[in-house]
């Protein structure tokens, strides 16, 4: 299970696991942004870097999650591949490849923000899990 | 956890462990089957952990799992030693809904329908980007005077200004508590729908069920009339965001800890709290901007379909609500009028006769209450009644009842639109694709709800509303 769609009544969850934590950031952004539209990595043709610094892994995840959103939305852009690296245990760096948003047909509904609701962001034995709800 | 029926359409959840006050959940038998189906009733109970949180943290008939605050969640939080959390308006801030009246019949509708939904179609932005209505450079002045300085901008009319919740001016907004980066993110989508369960409706009046109220409101049976739900954008999202984000950290300093992260909150009387209330306010002035500029150009579409002049087409403003908003209002706590911080999550306010706040015309028939179903489905209008028992507040739909991925599963868009226009309901989407995701079999039964603030003593009904003609993102 890298990563899947968890049911919500109204809005959107979403768990992945991964070996690493920058392993986890990367199928999390993925997953999100699948949820709005499903893009072939393949037609990328911009890129971003997006750097924060929070105070714990949870904080990390939410915000490099919504930075990722607000980007995209200021941007016009839909991302779909990532690479993340963690210079320092509280500072999270992705670069994010996509393709122009005004131009694709939504695959689901835009995603608003990052919610801390039900946030889950761990480490144990097998790896790292993380679970995440969004505002739709 | 404990739920037991305490009158016939309300649900009691004890105070305990923690909790200040009960829990309190209106509903039919059918819709707490739909409650206990998901964590929404665990949300009313996370609520009522909230510091100052008075008489209890209650639940409208379309309550459902929404994230801290349940969706329908309403809580009303002493000013004096209570908290705001901006998880009780939601990342929204001010959704709402707008519904103008028209000089149209059905059969004048089903002789120009085409060409009205096409420039609808046309008109209308929606779904990602940016498209928007109006410039970018009236966001200052609307982040202070709201739908007032669209207004001022030739935009709608000078009454619908005196229709509106608060006359579309949220007041102690303060742009400088807008960041640079929420100007950015909503700056350019100013007149503009967004997605999801946002929308504007062509509906008929199907049924008048108060005509002394209906005619104050302006509506009469096989009147057209448009409805328009959508909120604050990018802007709005993008502060609730940031103020999250500060907030989370100031709850720790302030001593205050709770069940759910979502629900962060600070005391209002705090420098966090007062700059929240401020920065929603002013996100809450784009969105009775952002509602003011669509029904504008849902005007002119209109006249251009009917070949008309706008001013000809009779789409007066019936009303506009928010239903993701916090408010200072006093209200009676055991028996003292006492002020207090009303939080609506997915629910209306809804002043009864004679409140001070309501335009004069209506005052003696309560506020309009609007609750959209969803497409396909009918949607109501209410009145605020006297003795409301919930801080005067009631429901703001139908409320979902089925996730998006289990509605997308169940029928393909193209389904979708080929169901809602066999029963004679144009559809134009921003997105095919998505039409499943808000498919009426997603959503509880919007008559029920209606039915259930009505025995609830929330709201009265007014009118009932039926779709012929939806534009979605």
């Amino acid at each position: 299970m890298p990563r899947q769609v968890l049911s919500h009544t109204a809005d959107a969850g979403l768990e992945a696991t991964a070996t690493t934590f920058v392993g986890l950031v990367e199928e999390l952004a993925t997953g999100m942004f699948e949820l709005i539209a499903p893009v072939d990595p393949a037609g990328a043709d911009r890129a971003a870097t997006v750097e924060v610094a929070s105070p714990t892994v949870e904080d990390l995840v939410v915000d490099m999650l919504s930075e990722l959103l607000y980007r995209a939305e200021v941007d016009d852009t839909i991302f779909c591949d990532f690479a993340a690296q963690q210079p320092d245990s509280h500072t999270l760096k992705v670069v994010a490849r996509g393709c122009d948003s005004t131009s694709i047909e939504l695959g689901g509904t835009p995603i608003k923000a990052v919610t801390y609701h039900d946030l889950v962001v761990r480490q144990d034995e097998s790896g790292w899990y993380g679970r995440v709800y969004f505002d739709v | 956890m404990e739920v037991k029926r305490v009158a016939p359409v309300v649900w009691e959840i004890p105070a305990a462990d923690g909790m200040r006050v009960p829990g309190r959940i209106f509903a039919s038998n059918r819709l707490m089957e739909a409650v206990r189906q998901d964590r929404a009733a665990l949300q009313v109970v996370n609520v009522a952990h909230l510091p100052g949180i008075v008489t209890a943290s209650f639940a409208m008939p379309d309550i459902h799992w929404g994230y801290g605050f349940p969706i329908g969640g309403v809580a009303a939080t002493r000013v004096s030693d209570g908290v705001v959390s901006p998880g009780g308006v939601g990342f929204d801030i001010c959704c709402g809904v707008r519904l103008l009246a028209s000089a149209f019949t059905e059969s004048d509708f089903q002789e120009r329908g085409d060409q009205v939904m096409a420039q609808l179609d046309r008109r209308i932005p929606r779904g990602l980007g940016k498209g928007a209505i109006a410039s970018k450079e009236l966001v200052g002045a609307v982040l202070v005077q709201g739908a007032k300085a669209v207004r001022a901008a030739g935009y709608g009319w000078d009454r619908d200004l005196e229709r509106c919740e608060e006359h579309g001016t949220s007041g102690g907004a303060d742009p400088a508590s807008i960041s640079e980066r929420a100007v950015a993110r909503g700056g350019g989508q100013l007149g503009s729908l967004g997605a999801g369960n946002h929308f504007l409706e062509v509906q008929v009046v199907d049924q008048i069920y108060d005509p002394a109220a209906a005619t104050a409101f302006g509506l009469s049976e096989d009147m057209v009339v448009v409805m328009i739900h959508c909120g604050s954008r990018g802007l709005g999202h993008q502060t609730c965001t940031d103020q999250l984000r500060l907030m989370g950290q100031a709850m720790h300093r302030h001593g205050i800890s709770v069940p759910d992260r979502q629900l962060a909150c600070v005391p209002i009387r705090s420098p966090e709290g007062e700059e929240y209330l401020s920065a929603m306010a002013a996100s809450a002035n784009f969105a009775w901007a952002n509602r003011h500029v669509l029904a504008h150009e849902a005007r002119q579409a209109f006249a251009a379909g009917f070949g008309m002049d706008p001013t000809a087409t009779g789409m007066d403003l019936v009303f506009d609500v928010a239903h993701n908003l916090a408010k200072i209002e006093t209200h009676d706590v055991e028996g003292v009028p006492t002020e207090v911080c009303v939080h609506r999550k997915g629910a209306t306010r809804a002043f009864g006769p004679g409140h001070p706040a309501l335009p004069e015309d209506l005052r003696a028939h309560g506020q309009p209450v609007l609750v959209p179903g969803s497409m396909g489905t009918a949607s109501w209008v209410l009145r605020g009644v006297a003795d409301n028992p919930a801080f005067a507040s009631a429901a703001h739909g139908a409320g979902r009842v089925m996730s998006r991925k289990k509605a997308k599963a169940h029928a393909s868009g193209q389904t979708v639109r080929h169901d809602l226009e066999s029963r004679g309901i144009a559809v134009r989407p921003g997105s095919v694709k998505l039409l499943s995701e808000e498919a009426p079999y997603a959503y509880k039964d919007v008559d029920e709800v209606a039915s259930v603030c009505a025995e609830a003593d929330l709201a009265a009904k007014v009118a009932r509303l039926r779709p012929i003609g939806v534009v979605k993102g």
